[in-house]
């Protein structure tokens, strides 16, 4: 166990030392504390009923998961992938530390991150606990017991997720990826499917209590995401908890195992190519493939950007064969919307399942632009790849177009996902044809801020991984900061300051296109769209500034 | 091989940043077809050179010219002049190594049925030929390295920089490299190749330069740099018998002094002698040997080894350096 010390000590001070610690510390703190402001009683007085500190305690509460969803995943990823790259894991597995030691160590450390991150949100938490109505045992002291138990979790996760990935660009993408699997996606399916008997609706009942979610809305009181008033048969809470340990558990073992020398020695596939193989290899390889993914390629013709061209072959799924699949998968996402948007409207209007439709996708694109476009210039930099591109005639313009093309095509692949189901909403109520349109380009004019934004910060970092983190927290500060002003619409915020803040969000303006629940009585078009069209030219002016700065003699 | 036409032309070149000078007054002048080995210790001033050469960095004064072209001004002719191959090999994931030449290959607006020749001789040039379909970042650091002089050799530059070609190869690969290297000279290509393998690089360069503390100590061919730089010659009496060595080694030390080393090898019938002694007191020895009846086969100056005006340029940049440090010190 003295082992597991040593390591905790080594990683707990190394992330104590950095600022950037020291900042997400802050942000949490101020964070939190802003969420208890904006719901304190603008009178100064508390009902007795303490549903107004329920109130309150309920938004610190989702503060608090949303702050361990966004930041945790990053650092056990990170840590493993950097350890393997700088090859002092090997010093590691070469010490007399055991390898149960090392990956205690590591989580211990984690934990301990956590720990102060809980701590953070003490002063907010005292002020809510202030106001009464809430019991420190079976609220407060619950409510952290819970988040210490996803924080594991997610350490567990994110540990996991950095014994395959090979850099830590790969280590963050997946690490959110999985945690947004694991807590988000897993809620849906039973929210579409409640109130059956089927065995599919059984199965996505029990899909569900994988997520912390709907266990902190029991903590809270909450009926969970979509309830509608059905009667819940298994207590989440438990289930999570239960569900969660086994994960923990397991997670472990595979992360304990999978922490040896075979981790430094990933040798990867050198390559086998379809032209050299026999004319039966080639034959049969031609009728299952409809793209050769082992097929040597041809060079880059003259009318293609070869930066482009370089960015789709050296992306993980850049690959036109991948790109097909994420067509494929876009259209099968697509039909389900569409279904979804079908059996949704019998029950709800068309407005809801639009308003849910563009939640979906905007969360989609801010999920996937900064794996796209953050490691952009950081990551050519990071693996010195840049120097060799200045020193060929490509002008800074067309390195910029390139790299921009790539990311634009791939999101314009998945905007495309959701486009039959804007489709049936159009054919069950044709006279919402204008607002879907309005909509739609709502959509572009967000994944575009996106882009730009994950660019723009890719160009003045030098590691991906770090530029990849600043725009996650920017894109869910412009996208998510004015909602956080919207939900509080009534007190302590007006109606215009409400209006001018949804303007920097593009999401807002197409809910309030689609007419969504809560967003008619603004007017957010064309304000947001001449807000982010201006926000883009600026971000393309700094960006090709930058670029020309990075590209020229220092 | 080498002709008299200067390529590169550096002239009073300086790079500071801020208070700290990273070049200072460094010129030289390199002929077509030359091989410069650039060598010194870490922090030298090689690579800003060569980054101020290859148009990566901008000078803070001087001017350097490769084949005409200013390596500030005409960046684009540069560019198309020089191959570049930096000490970091720059790979992209998940592409072989035909993409990934093909990539530059496009950079350098190659057309593409040019392109597909260019990239199957320069595999061939640098034995990579069976590597094509290989992921670049599955490849060994020597393969890498091969693959490296390739992408440089894409668009048929004039001039090679190299920085640290053979940095890390095992010796096998490092012999390889050394037949590459020479290759591409006698094309008539100008290489400047920067390297710590002293002995490798005094193999293949028929020029050298010594850079420490941002300034050229040395420039020349590998006897005049040691020549230059050495304190001490060493100079080889070699007898047609092994008899009266000792008595030949006590006249040696008499007639050169005592600060002189000399050493006997029986075996080969040779007196060594590492002197600073001028030539006036080598004739004198000599001609000493020659009358007492010494049977003197040759009488002979070995030439001194890169390592050793390395050491010496080094030695002189770190005395600098402390004296300048003292006088900043005493000034304050």
């Amino acid at each position: 166990m003295s082992g597991a010390l040593v390591i905790i000590e080594r990683e707990l001070l190394a992330l104590l030392r950095s600022q950037r610690t020291l900042a997400i510390l802050m942000t949490v703190a101020i964070s939190s504390a802003v969420v208890v402001i904006l719901k304190w009683p603008t009178s100064g007085v508390v009902d007795l009923s303490g549903a107004q500190a329920r109130q309150v305690f309920q938004w610190l509460t989702y503060a608090m998961l949303t702050a361990s969803l966004l930041i945790i995943p990053v650092f056990p990823a990170i840590s493993l992938v950097r350890e393997v790259r700088g090859r002092t894991l090997e010093l590691l597995l070469n010490s007399p530390l055991s390898r149960a030691s090392i990956y205690f160590g590591k989580a211990g450390a984690m934990m301990g991150f956590v720990m102060l991150l809980l701590f953070a949100t003490i002063p907010a938490m005292s002020c809510c606990y202030m106001m009464g109505g809430l019991s420190l045992s079976n609220d407060v002291a619950k409510l952290y017991g819970f988040l210490f138990a996803v924080a594991l979790h997610l350490v567990v996760i994110g540990l996991l997720v950095g014994t395959y990935a090979r850099t830590t660009e790969a280590a963050l993408r997946w690490s959110y990826g999985v945690t947004f699997a694991v807590t988000v996606v897993t809620v849906f399916p039973n929210f579409f499917l409640q109130g059956s008997d089927s065995l599919i609706a059984a199965g996505a009942r029990w899909l569900r209590l994988l997520s912390p979610i709907p266990a902190l809305m029991k903590i809270v009181s909450q009926q969970s995401i979509g309830g509608a008033g059905l009667i819940e048969d298994r207590d989440p809470l438990r289930w999570y908890l239960i569900l969660a340990a086994v994960q923990i558990v397991i997670g472990s073992i595979v992360v304990i195992k999978r922490l040896s020398h075979s981790l430094l020695d990933r040798s990867r596939s050198q390559g086998i190519i379809t032209d050299e193989q026999t004319a039966g290899v080639r034959a049969a390889r031609r009728v299952f493939f409809l793209i050769d993914p082992q097929k040597r390629s041809t060079g880059i013709p003259w009318y293609l950007n070869p930066v482009m061209v370089k960015e789709f072959r050296s992306r993980q799924f850049g690959r036109l064969h991948w790109l097909i699949r994420l067509v494929a998968g876009c259209a099968v996402l697509s039909l389900m919307l569409t279904l979804a948007t079908t059996l949704g409207t019998i029950d709800w209007e068309v407005e809801p399942i639009g308003g849910l439709i563009i939640v979906l996708q905007v969360a989609l694109i801010v999920l996937m632009t900064p794996g796209l476009a953050g490691g952009m210039i950081a990551g050519e930099i990071e693996g010195g790849g840049w120097n060799l591109l200045r020193v060929t005639p490509i002008s800074a313009g067309k390195i910029l177009r390139g790299k921009l093309i790539s990311v634009c095509i791939t999101l314009a692949l998945l905007l495309c996902a959701t486009l039959p189901g804007y489709a049936i909403i159009m054919l069950i109520k044709p006279s919402l044809q204008e607002q879907v349109w309005q909509v739609l380009i709502s959509l572009v004019m967000a994944a575009l801020v996106s882009m730009f934004v994950s660019a723009t910060v890719s160009s003045f970092f030098r590691s991906t991984a770090g530029a990849t983190t600043v725009s996650y927290a920017l894109l869910i500060l412009l996208f998510a900061g004015p909602m956080l002003i919207w939900m509080n619409r009534d007190a302590p915020f007006g109606h215009t300051f409400v209006e001018k803040s949804l303007v920097l969000n593009p999401m807002a303006a197409a809910l309030n296109a689609i007419q969504a629940t809560g967003f008619e009585s603004y007017n957010l078009i064309p304000a947001a769209w001449y807000f982010a069209g201006g926000l883009c030219s600026v971000l393309v002016i700094v960006l090709y500034l930058r670029i020309r700065q990075l590209t020229r003699p220092e | 091989m080498a002709s008299q036409e200067p390529v590169v032309v550096i002239r009073d070149l300086s790079k500071h940043y801020g208070e700290f000078v990273a070049l200072d007054r460094l010129s030289l002048t390199l002929e077509r077809g030359s091989i410069l080995g650039f060598i010194g210790p870490n922090g030298a001033g090689k690579t800003t050179t060569i980054r101020i050469l290859v148009g990566l960095a901008r000078p803070t004064s001087g001017t350097a010219t490769i084949a005409g072209a200013d390596c500030v001004k005409d960046l684009h002719k540069v560019r198309k002049l020089v191959g570049y191959m930096p000490d970091k090999f720059g790979s992209y994931d998940n592409m072989r190594v035909r993409e990934y030449l093909d990539f530059f290959g496009a950079a350098f607006s190659i057309p593409r049925s040019v392109r597909r020749k260019r990239i199957e001789e320069v595999l061939e040039l640098t034995n990579a030929t069976w590597m094509q379909d290989r992921f670049v970042e599955s490849l060994s650091h020597g393969m890498q390295q091969r693959v490296g002089i390739a992408r440089t050799l894409l668009h048929n530059p004039e001039v090679l920089i190299l920085d640290e070609p053979a940095n890390g190869l095992d010796p096998e690969a490092r012999i390889e490299m050394r037949e590459i290297l020479l290759r591409l000279a006698s094309e008539g290509r100008t290489l400047i190749v920067t390297s710590h393998i002293l002995p490798e690089l005094s193999r293949i360069c028929n020029k050298v330069g010594i850079v420490a503390g941002g300034k050229l100590r040395a420039f020349g061919t590998l006897p005049e740099v040691t020549r230059e730089l050495s304190q001490k010659q060493t100079i080889e009496i070699q007898l047609l018998t092994s008899e009266n060595m000792q008595a030949i080694a006590d006249k040696a030390t008499q007639f050169l002094g005592p600060e002189s080393e000399i050493t006997v090898s029986a075996a080969e019938s040779i007196v060594r002698c590492r002197t600073a002694a001028n030539e006036e007191k080598l004739a004198q020895l000599l001609q000493k040997l020659i009358s007492e009846g010494h049977r003197v086969a040759q009488f002979r100056e070995v030439a001194g080894d890169l390592e050793e005006a390395f050491v010496s340029a080094a030695r002189v940049a770190d005395a600098e350096r402390a004296a300048a440090k003292k006088s900043q010190e005493v000034a304050r």
